[in-house]
């Protein structure tokens, strides 16, 4: 299954589980559902509930 | 083509980078009456809590806007718009000519009317300044009371408790996150949020704030009365459609929009907290952002609908998860209800199905699976083979 990228709708950054998050230890390959709970958007910081799915 | 937008919350500042995204051309200017850049609301929680610095506050850094050519007029309120001759006037009288309008003025919070809501110690949050003016009075005033009980006064009550306030929280409804939770949610809700030390009033509509010049305290309608030195109103917003309805154009809650986030005059658009679509004042981050979209690609000419969002919020309080995606009220016995509680655990999770697909779901307790059910909710999964087995902790999405 493809890994899905999911949008920060406070700002518009889109997650792409295949880069990750490397500068906040977040490894590639990590699928958005497996970040962690505390894990915020790097470009504006909002939380993870403020994510959607890029359709 | 010039395209100017009415205000530089979330739905100006992303249907500007939209329009940029879209467009190399077009020219983009933003005028705002805020004194800052664009920040997302939610960080305005996390700044009053003192959890983040205020540089941490705003989505972009100044240099974006001018790699982007977003020009970003900040102090420069519009006055009036005069459609006809396709203008606005910023302030004194200083026109602006535009080929296409963005109207993204947003909203204001709204004050029930109560006695006493001009005095010294009353406040709203909604902008940077709003939550500076707070942190201020919170200095020596530290017996603080939330009017209203929806997530905004929640996470508010969370937030100043943080920075060291007795808080007291009070709801008109006779149970928290009226709209977000169903009766079971909302005490289990209540009972985590008393136990971290805040106190709740349920069913409590307020009749004044009583005091000499400044807040000292709160009485309810029929004689109760609580004591306090600083309130805040968290009682909904009310959309801002002043510039729309002196400039003519639809209005009614909100300004009347179309599915393609049209005006009644077909080249003004809106978005965002101002706007009424299909009967309903949507107010959400989501629906804000996906309808700054739909503005900016109607307006280069080709044609997107906006079909609604579904709404998923979630509550952060430290230690609590409170999720409630979609439809989670349905009448008696018109959907059917699946639940699942472990009350020693503090989670209880719901769902509402119709023929196998999940139109609402409340999760508390926990955050895992959140993700996999917005997904499923959103993509109109059938999940009829598992309706039951996916409320459980381990149950993985995956197979879905």
């Amino acid at each position: 299954m493809e890994m899905e990228k999911w949008e920060c709708t406070a700002c518009g950054y889109v997650y792409d589980p295949e880069e990750g998050d490397p500068d906040h230890g977040i490894a590639p390959g990590t699928p958005f559902e497996d970040l962690p709970e505390d894990w915020v958007c790097p470009q504006c910081g909002v939380g993870k509930e403020f994510f959607q799915k890029v359709s | 083509m010039r395209t100017i937008i009415v205000g530089n919350g979330l739905a100006g500042v992303i249907s500007a980078k939209n329009l940029r995204d879209l467009d190399k051309d077009v020219e983009i200017d933003i005028f705002a009456s805020e004194r800052y850049h664009y920040y997302p609301r939610p960080n305005l929680i996390e700044f009053l809590a003192g959890n983040i610095p205020l540089e941490r506050l705003f989505a972009f850094p100044k240099k974006w806007y001018e790699e982007q050519e977003i020009r970003v007029h900040l102090e420069n309120s519009v006055t009036k718009i005069v459609p006809e001759a396709k203008q606005v006037e910023i302030e004194e009288g200083r026109t602006e000519d535009y080929d296409a309008l963005i109207l993204a003025t947003g909203a204001f919070p709204s004050i029930p009317p109560f006695k006493g809501a001009d005095k010294r110690g009353v406040f709203t949050l909604r902008t940077l300044e709003d939550t500076y003016e707070i942190i201020d009075y919170l200095e020596d005033h530290k017996k603080v009371v939330l009017i209203g009980g929806g997530l905004l006064g929640l996470e508010i009550a969370r937030a100043v408790k943080s920075r060291g306030a007795e808080v007291e929280v009070v709801e008109f409804f006779d149970r928290l996150l009226p709209r977000q939770l169903d009766q079971q949610g909302a005490s289990l809700l209540k009972a985590q949020i008393e136990e971290m030390g805040i106190k709740v009033h349920l069913g409590k509509a307020t009749e004044g704030i009583v005091g000499q010049d400044s807040v000292e305290g709160l009485t309810f309608k029929g004689g109760e009365s609580i004591q306090a030195d600083l309130a805040i109103v968290a009682a909904g917003i009310k959309p801002e459609i002043g510039l729309a309805q002196k400039a003519g154009l639809e209005t009614d809650r909100g300004i009347v929009v179309n599915e393609f986030l049209q005006t009644s005059a077909p080249h003004i658009y809106a978005a965002g907290d101002s706007i009424q679509y299909n009967g309903r004042i949507w107010g959400i981050i989501p629906a804000s952002f996906d309808q700054a979209r739909v503005a900016a690609v109607n307006i280069l000419g080709q044609q997107k609908k906006y079909g609604g969002t579904i709404p998923s919020n979630t509550l952060k309080v430290v230690g609590l998860y409170v999720t409630s995606i979609g439809q989670v009220n349905p009448e008696e016995g018109t959907l059917e209800e699946i639940r699942l509680e472990k009350k020693e655990e503090g989670i209880y999770k719901k769902i509402v199905c119709q023929e196998g697909m999940i139109l609402g779901a409340i999760w508390m307790g926990t955050r895992k699976g959140v993700d996999g059910l917005n997904r499923l909710i959103s993509q109109k999964v059938n999940v009829e083979k598992w309706k039951n087995a996916l409320l459980e902790d381990d149950f993985d999405f995956s197979v879905l």
